[in-house]
């Protein structure tokens, strides 16, 4: 009996969960609200998860190569501040917008000396540099009400070339090129190395070190993007972004099949997100409001917690 | 007189996935005996005592204990049923005192359920008395000696009251008066009527204090005859299967070639005297003498892995001082043509989800930059997979479904692949069958007679006198004696190795 159930078992893991999470949402929309299948609606919604979708290409490099990135937040804040505040005001945005990613490499160069070379535990030292972050807009801020985001985001956010909306492409092709980043590049191979075995990865010849932190450089970077991203979506500055942002990047990666040093997967993860964009439609239609959102984000959390847990002693 | 055998273990079976550990294995104790239990690396012997001390459940088969059957759930239950263990990974809590150790999960109660210190003190101490050693209880087990740790382990299986003691290779880090002592101890327990597991490598051991001797081989009985009846060559013979010589492929022709490898000056601490060694191209050469006497210590220094205090490695002409940093250490050596296979295939070498085929070209991979494309080397793996004789459907199959000997071979291939000229090898064939240890010495002197260098350090005597051209003696972290392979014993390195 347990012979059978456990090759079928083993199989049932190595599918990523988010395809099948994703599938059972689309068929309830179907069953629920036919009206909602509709691609203009739905790539709306898609549009509203690109932020996270950026922030999840960088997690899911962070954690196949064994570490993780809760500093996401941080950077997102301290990129809207700096757009919405005015304080780059008289600058051309592209300039503005090389300052964020600056930010963003820094950010990330911090987290990933501090991680990869120092050994300092990932999840401390990256919740540590964000709340620094937020401490630092909350000063600069200094209670001054957030000003507006120049029309020069929003025209990008709002454009739809060929009717798909612009951030979606631009994730798509962020997507792509990372999926080929890991599948062909030398690169690819030291993650996907170092997730299966840090100390073999060594007695290979593999720069354990230097990959962990060019990992967490581009997390920094994707998080900068997802910055600008979200930032240009909600057109207002903010001092406030929910923290949800980042647990959910964790809980869509591992709805992705990328857990802890296992996968390197860019599209289990990618349909993740997609999930998380199909829900927010799903409990829209049925008329859930924000509270009721969170609870069952948190749920999908916990949810991608236990299947983190079964698949790790499955393995 | 037939006594009830205290414990009488029979058709015990054990896989772990799919290698079968264990094969209808039976075992029997009688009291006031030394048992012996003997038999290769990988051959079961630690797999059966773990059965027996309840760590490890058994698939199938049954255990008696005086004619009763029961079952070990867990090492609690067995040590309740007078079962203790004393396992080469040694058990103790170092942040713990002793007295705490030896009473950790049967601590003695005062009638107000506070633990009773002074109860445990004073039993520790009585106990320590009756093992001559004068140890105060209250000490932390981590400010201890090896050896004095492994007597307090024995200390504790004795104040369980057990009656069946079992001693996984009790002396490896004893020196000969600890060794003595111990000695004295089994054997004051065996006239108490109990009986006493022995695992060792040790033949000296074996014939000097066991009663009989049990062998087992890749995971069956081989045979179990009392000690005063056999030979040690003929024990070797058992444990080995065949005749030991045929294993080994012939040595090189001992002409002298230019040197590839030699450390000079090393001091692996601040008072261990300077070592120095030479590895020439077409010759393997070993490490031996007793375990953790420094010899991990000095291979690991060439690659960054142990940080001596001084000395300088030269590789083919290029002196390089030490030490090396341990972050770029593996790959400043392999740009050299220096490739390390490190001692656990499974925890150090080898990526086991990852398929074969990115196991051996990982090497090659990591010579180039981060940023270009990687490479497949179809041709490369083909070879490899060819001329090593790896047995595996496919390249992408991943390379935790091989048999240990073929993973072991894939290791190897890696650094082959790499076009190495020098390898330093860890335990070459740590865990992997007869036939497979026969290939992999081949595939090291098939490696040696294109003109490679080999330094290789194995805990098998045996294996290192047979695979190796010269030997070098390691003792108290240095080099204490050089010999010629051939016509080298494991006597006559014990020998070597103590008589400082």
């Amino acid at each position: 009996m347990s012979a059978l159930r456990h090759p079928v078992l083993r199989a049932a893991t190595r599918i990523p969960p988010s395809y099948v999470v994703f599938i059972v949402l689309l068929g309830a929309l179907w069953v629920l609200k036919p009206a909602m299948m509709n691609p203009n609606i739905l790539g709306t919604f898609a549009r509203q998860v690109v932020p996270l979708g950026i922030v999840v290409l960088g997690q899911l490099l962070v954690i196949s190569s064994r570490s993780i990135d809760l500093s996401a937040g941080g950077v997102i804040l301290l990129v809207n501040y700096l757009i919405s505040s005015g304080l780059l005001g008289g600058i051309d945005p592209l300039a503005v917008i090389g300052i964020c990613l600056l930010i963003g490499l820094a950010v990330g160069s911090v987290n990933g000396f501090l991680v990869g070379k120092r050994r300092a535990s990932a999840v401390i030292v990256t919740l540590a540099v964000s709340i620094v972050l937020i401490g630092l807009v909350e000063y600069l801020a200094n209670g001054k009400p957030p000003g507006d985001v120049p029309a020069f985001f929003r025209n990008l956010y709002n454009a739809r070339p060929a009717g798909v909306p612009a951030p979606l492409i631009f994730w798509v092709g962020l997507a792509i090129a990372m999926s080929l980043v890991l599948s062909r590049s030398v690169f690819g191979r030291f993650v996907a190395s170092i997730g299966s075995n840090p100390v073999s990865a060594h007695f290979s010849g593999v720069p354990v070190e230097r990959t962990v932190v060019a990992a967490h450089i581009i997390a920094g970077f994707m998080s900068a993007l997802a910055g600008l991203v979200q930032t240009a979506s909600i057109a207002v500055g903010s001092v406030r972004f929910g923290p949800e942002l980042v647990m959910n990047s964790i809980a869509a990666t591992i709805l992705g099949g990328v857990i802890f040093g296992r996968g390197a997967g860019v599209w289990g993860p990618f349909v993740g997100v997609l999930c998380f964009a199909l829900l927010f439609v799903v409990m829209t239609s049925l008329g859930i409001q924000e509270p009721g959102k969170l609870v069952v984000q948190g749920c999908i959390i916990l949810l991608a917690a236990v299947f983190y847990g079964v698949r790790t002693k499955v393995n | 007189m037939t006594a009830v055998p205290l414990v009488s273990m029979t058709s015990i079976s054990k896989a772990f996935g799919s290698s079968l550990a264990l094969r209808d294995v039976s075992f029997e104790l009688l009291p006031g005996t030394v048992h012996a239990l003997m038999g290769e690396n990988g051959a079961g012997k630690s797999t059966l005592m773990k059965i027996l001390a309840g760590v490890v459940r058994p698939d199938a088969g049954t255990i008696l204990r005086n004619g009763v059957p029961v079952q070990m759930n867990s090492p609690r239950e067995a040590l309740d049923a007078g079962v203790s263990t004393v396992f080469q990974e040694l058990s103790l809590l170092p942040n713990l005192t002793i007295a705490e150790n030896m009473f950790l999960g049967r601590e003695p109660l005062t009638p107000s359920g506070r633990i009773d210190n002074a109860a445990m003190a004073r039993a520790t101490r009585e106990t320590l008395k009756q093992l001559d050693l004068d140890l105060d209880p209250g000490r932390l087990v981590g400010g201890l000696t090896i050896a004095e740790r492994q007597f307090v382990e024995i200390a504790r299986g004795i104040t369980a009251n057990a009656d069946v003691v079992i001693l996984d290779e009790p002396t490896a880090a004893l020196n000969a008066a600890d060794v003595e002592i111990l000695n004295r101890h089994i054997r004051a327990l065996k006239s108490q009527g109990k009986a006493i597991v022995y695992i060792s490598h040790r033949m000296e051991e074996i014939f000097r204090l066991c009663d009989v001797v049990s062998v087992l081989k890749d995971g069956r009985n081989v045979a179990t005859v009392p000690v005063a009846s056999v030979s040690p060559q003929e024990l070797i013979a058992m444990m080995v299967g065949r005749d030991i010589a045929e294993l080994f492929p012939p040595r090189g022709d001992g002409a002298k070639s230019a040197v590839a490898l030699s450390l000079d000056g090393i001091r692996l601490t601040a008072d261990s005297p300077p070592v120095r060694l030479d590895v020439h191209q077409g010759e393997i050469v070993a490490l031996a003498g007793l375990e953790g006497q420094g010899q991990r210590e000095l291979i690991r220094s060439i690659i960054g892995q142990y940080q001596p205090v001084a000395g300088t490695v030269e590789v083919k002409g290029r002196r390089i001082a030490l030490p090396i940093a341990p972050a770029s250490g593996v790959r400043r050596m392999q740009a050299l043509g220096v490739g390390f296979v490190p001692e656990d295939r499974k925890d150090e070498g080898l990526f086991l989800d990852l398929s074969v085929a990115h196991n051996i070209a990982i090497g090659l991979n990591s010579r180039h930059s981060a940023l270009s494309i990687a490479r497949r080397y179809r041709d490369i793996i083909q070879d490899a997979i060819k001329s090593m004789a790896i047995k595996v459907s496919r390249p992408s199959a991943p390379v935790g479904s091989l048999s240990g000997g073929n993973q072991q071979k894939a290791l190897l291939g890696r650094y082959l692949a790499l076009g190495s000229d020098i390898l330093l090898v860890e335990e070459p064939t740590r865990g992997v069958d007869i036939g497979a240890k026969a290939e992999m010495y081949k595939l090291l002197r098939d490696f040696a007679n294109r003109g490679g260098a080999v330094l290789v350090l194995s805990r098998e005597t045996i294996e290192l006198i047979g695979l190796c051209d010269r030997l070098y003696v390691v003792h108290g972290r240095s080099i204490v004696a050089e010999m010629p392979a051939a016509g080298a014993s494991e006597h006559a390195i014990l020998e070597a190795a103590l008589q400082r």
